[in-house]
């Protein structure tokens, strides 16, 4: 074979090397990567579908927020344009949470919280269910996560007139506590005893 | 890098200073028996350590090795060339007068007499007390197994403050629970096993002796004293190498039934008195044949059979103390490291010796050593042993204040649907066993905030209820209480020191004091 040849050989070697590669990522990028973040992301726009909603005129929804120093909740007081179902107003509530206070509260959730399903019980019972990444630089300890669980139950009980409890679950599954500390086992019904309601 | 061997005369690592004195000053033949002579006198007259010595014993996972406990000044000393052949191979030392500097492995470990600092290449460790040489030997205080050891042998390392074994590497040890109950004419101690155990039994000095197999055990007490007429105390004993409980009776001629159940996870161990054959006939599932204490000349002084030595009269009351978290589950943390986990066993620790201290407390612990217990576990464990109380410590972020204490009783996430309460005779749910104890548990909860209140420099919330997981299955009044500020941003350091701990742990006995007389 002649040299001519061979280095011919040896260029449709090395673009035959570089297209197999960029195909390879090709399919990955099409088959594969959204196949896994597609539960995700939906999840993601139902949220932001939730919080966005423009149907109805803007309300005053009340959101608790837990003061770390006092031990207990503070309102804070928050304009949300309602959705139609009550189900998508319990998740218009805890993502108004996770996004924050605007008075400089304590945090509840962290803003990436996940809101993957929630269910209501002709008995008045919502099943919220967060995605495990509720848990990401969670504060852990007993008063951080008791007014964590109450800020999200009085904030959705007082709110939603026809939520009388709220049960969570995490990744879809019954878990024993929320961060080692608090039960999270049974549902939970309102406790307006936690929330300083004063000047 | 391979051992430097630096000494003109390199020895081999472990013999002493007399063996060494004895080899310059005698031929080599006539060291051995020299040394089986002195050995021999040393057994006739050294002390009985049939059943009890001041051994250390180190638990491997293939092997055990036993090491002689030195005090000195009141600390506990161990011989660091013995611990550091038990647990590897040292490859080779240099001593001088006023050092020692030792090849393990890697690193290079040198150590000063009188002196807390221990050098490991460039780094230093703190010692709690000072290196001694003693005899000889270099020792190092019982604090260095878990300061220096682990960072020698990369190996995880379970150790109990105050006690003398430890778990090296991947040791899982076992564990149990005791209680006494009163029987007609006797009474019957409840031994519950984490695992399965070969109980064989045998009698000593006036003691019943239940030897527990080969399987390491670390049990959540060392002795158990019990305020029973017809049994004195229960005592964990392991420093010869072999696992074993000492039962003492209160007097000669009572006799002894045990026999296993669950599968050899129960010891059941019927303490009677009435004649033998009666007894066989009452406890018809007995596997042993009753054996009385044999009354040698060894045995305490033990009264006459009709009078019992103790009176009788209402048990020690039971502390269950339950230190958060443990093991992989670790709890929050500080910024400068500390983990909650650990930090809440320290303020059991002190708490324990604080209660122990008064003489008036049985204490059982949830979990010893740095292991991962889960929440059942250690509501079954204060449940078995019949507690009578229940404080259950935490860490965490209490707000802006660096010292800063919450006490929570347990508060139901949802109500019980019943108007009326349960009764603590009552048969109620696991999961809501503790329900039927809220009121006693708020009054204990106000008692002890009532006590840290009168602290300086510590803010202290006023009692709450709260969803705490650990409280809901325990049968007694249960207490959490949290301390703080733990929180990733801050440091722990107001939170680690010894005084403030010991305020905490000395308001603990307070309070519980002011609760059994009925105040708040």
């Amino acid at each position: 074979m002649s040299l001519r040849a061979r280095t011919l050989l040896l260029l449709l070697l090395v673009v035959l090397a570089v297209a197999g590669f960029y195909l390879r990522s090709l399919a990955k990028r099409i088959f594969i990567e959204p196949a896994q973040h597609a539960e995700e992301a939906a999840r993601a726009k139902l949220s932001q579908f939730a919080l966005q909603s423009k149907r109805g005129p803007s309300q005053t929804a009340i959101l608790y927020f837990p003061s770390l120093d006092g031990g207990n909740l503070l309102p804070e007081n928050r304009s949300l344009i309602w959705a139609e179902s009550d189900v998508d107003r319990v998740r218009q509530v805890v993502l108004a949470l996770a996004e924050g206070s605007h008075q400089g509260l304590s945090r509840v959730l962290p803003s990436s919280t996940t809101v993957r399903a929630v269910f209501l019980s002709p008995d008045g019972t919502a099943y919220v269910d967060l995605a495990n990444d509720v848990l990401n630089e969670f504060p852990s300890g007993i008063q951080t996560e008791t007014l964590a669980i109450y800020s999200l139950v009085d904030s959705i009980t007082m709110n939603i007139p026809s939520v009388k409890r709220v049960q969570f679950l995490i990744q879809g599954q019954e878990v024993e506590t929320l961060d080692g500390h608090a039960d999270l086992t049974a549902a939970f019904d309102p406790d307006p005893s936690r929330i300083n309601s004063g000047p | 890098m391979p051992p430097i061997h630096r000494t003109p005369h390199p020895r081999r690592a472990g013999d002493n200073a007399f063996l060494a004195f004895l080899r310059r000053g005698l031929p080599e033949s006539r060291l051995f028996p020299v040394s089986l002579l002195l050995l021999a006198l040393a057994a006739l007259l050294g002390p009985n350590r049939q059943l009890r010595s001041d051994n250390f014993v180190f638990y491997l996972p293939a092997s055990r090795t036993l090491l002689q406990l030195e005090t000195i000044e009141g600390t506990k000393y161990l011989p660091v060339l013995p611990i550091l052949n038990t647990v590897g191979k040292v490859g080779g030392l240099q001593e001088k007068k006023d050092s020692l500097r030792i090849w393990f492995g890697m690193v290079q470990v040198e150590l000063r007499p009188d002196d807390v600092k221990v050098r490991l290449d460039k780094d230093i460790v703190n010692l709690a007390q000072p290196v001694r040489v003693s005899n000889g030997q270099w020792m190092v205080p019982v604090d260095f197994l878990i300061t220096v050891l682990p960072r020698l042998t990369h190996e995880t390392v379970e150790y109990q403050e105050g006690t003398n074994r430890i778990f090296i590497g991947d040791v899982k040890p076992g564990s149990f629970t005791v209680r006494l109950d009163p029987l007609p004419s006797g009474a019957r101690l409840t031994v519950q096993f984490t695992d399965k155990v070969t109980v064989r039994t045998a009698s000593s000095n006036g003691k019943w002796v239940l030897f527990l197999g080969d399987r390491p055990i670390e049990p959540v007490e060392d002795a158990y004293h019990f305020q029973n007429p017809y049994v004195n105390d229960l005592e964990f004993d392991d420093q010869d190498g072999v696992a074993k409980l000492l039962l003492s009776p209160t007097s000669t001629g009572l006799n002894f039934f045990p026999v296993q159940a669950e599968d050899g996870k129960i010891l059941l161990a019927d303490v009677l008195k009435v004649p033998a054959v009666i007894a066989q006939v009452a406890s018809p599932q007995a596997t042993s044949p009753p054996a009385a204490p044999a009354t040698t000349s060894g045995a305490p002084a033990l009264p006459g059979e009709e009078s019992p030595a103790a009176p009788p009269g209402p048990p020690l009351p039971v502390v269950v103390l339950d230190a958060g978290h443990g093991g992989a589950e670790t709890g929050g943390r500080s910024r400068d490291g500390v983990w909650e986990k650990d930090l809440v066993a320290q303020f059991v620790a002190r708490v324990r010796l604080a209660l122990l201290g008064t003489n008036k407390y049985r204490i059982v612990l949830t979990r010893t050593g740095d292991v991962d217990t889960s929440l059942e576990q250690r509501a079954l464990a204060a449940n078995l042993a019949g507690a009578n109380y229940f404080l259950s410590f935490h860490a965490g972020n209490l707000g802006t204040a660096s010292r800063r204490i919450a006490v929570f009783s347990f508060h139901p996430p949802t109500p019980p649907a019943s108007s009326q309460p349960l009764s603590p005779s009552a048969l109620a749910p696991w999961a809501r066993v503790q329900e039927a104890h809220l009121d006693r548990s708020r009054r204990l909860a106000l008692a002890l905030q009532q006590r840290l209140a009168l602290l300086s420099g510590v803010e202290v919330d006023l009692p709450a209820g709260a969803p705490v997981r650990a409280l809901r299955s325990v049968d007694a009044p249960a207490i959490a209480i949290e301390v703080g500020r733990l929180a990733i941003d801050t440091d722990a350091t107001a939170l680690t020191e010894p005084a403030f701990q010991q305020q905490v742990a000395a308001s603990v006995v307070e309070a519980l004091a002011t609760f059994e007389k009925g105040g708040t």
